[in-house]
């Protein structure tokens, strides 16, 4: 259950990530709130997984699954470069994750 | 080292507080420490992207997090220290760091990505 806490937490920042970025566009409170709620809801997920799993790995991978999410997550829905180069940094970020999971 | 590098630093010391918070704080006091971490350290990151690239910011932020927690697992909180979980995390760490440098940032009217 941790590990999917975790994912669920990195799901959640994704969505922060991009309220921040909404932010510095429209500067309005919806945008803030959402940009808190998305937070709030990433941190109790990955609070919940820092029960079990120990704090530095499950840091690492949580920020690792915003990092890459967001990049799939530009280049699938607002068509940004799919650059070789980002495809490779992103499988760097998932195998390193699963390689985690692994020796955990 | 500039003002906005300066806040980056701050905002990611107040990052490996937060972080330790989330799993260790039992009480109200050390919540109410977490979530007054979490504003400070999210605010400064915020306030420095305006000033500078927003994914140079967030890697460097994300660097020093990673290497601030780990270190803190297991100097202070007794984590043991394995070779393959060293070598992955920075192995993860260089993906984060290598995809938000590679990535343009687009700076349209103002707008910041």
């Amino acid at each position: 259950m941790a590990w999917v806490s975790l994912v669920v937490a990195g799901l959640f920042e994704m969505f922060g990530v991009a309220m921040i970025n909404k932010l510095h566009r429209d500067r309005n409170w919806q945008s803030l709130a959402l940009l808190i709620f998305g937070f709030g809801a990433s941190f109790v997920f990955l609070a919940y997984a820092m029960t079990s799993l120990p704090m530095g790995t499950a840091y690492a991978i949580w920020t690792g699954i915003g990092a890459s999410g967001g990049a799939i997550m530009g280049m699938v829905l607002y068509g940004e470069p799919k650059d070789w180069k980002r495809i490779i940094f992103i499988m760097m970020v998932l195998g390193a994750a699963v390689g985690l999971k692994l020796v955990s | 080292m500039n003002k906005n590098w300066l806040k980056v630093i701050i905002a990611a010391f107040f990052e490996v507080f937060w972080v330790i918070g989330l799993k260790h704080a039992d009480n109200f006091w050390a919540w109410g420490g977490t979530v007054i971490a979490i504003i400070i350290s999210f605010y400064l990151m915020i306030m420095a992207g305006r000033n500078l690239p927003v994914g140079t910011v967030y890697a460097v932020f994300v660097g020093l997090g990673t290497a601030g927690t780990v270190f803190a697992d297991i100097v202070f909180f007794g984590e043991a220290f394995k070779l393959e979980k060293i070598i992955l995390i920075l192995f993860l760490l260089a993906g984060v760091i290598g995809l938000k440098l590679v990535t343009k940032e687009k700076e349209i009217e103002g707008a910041e990505s």
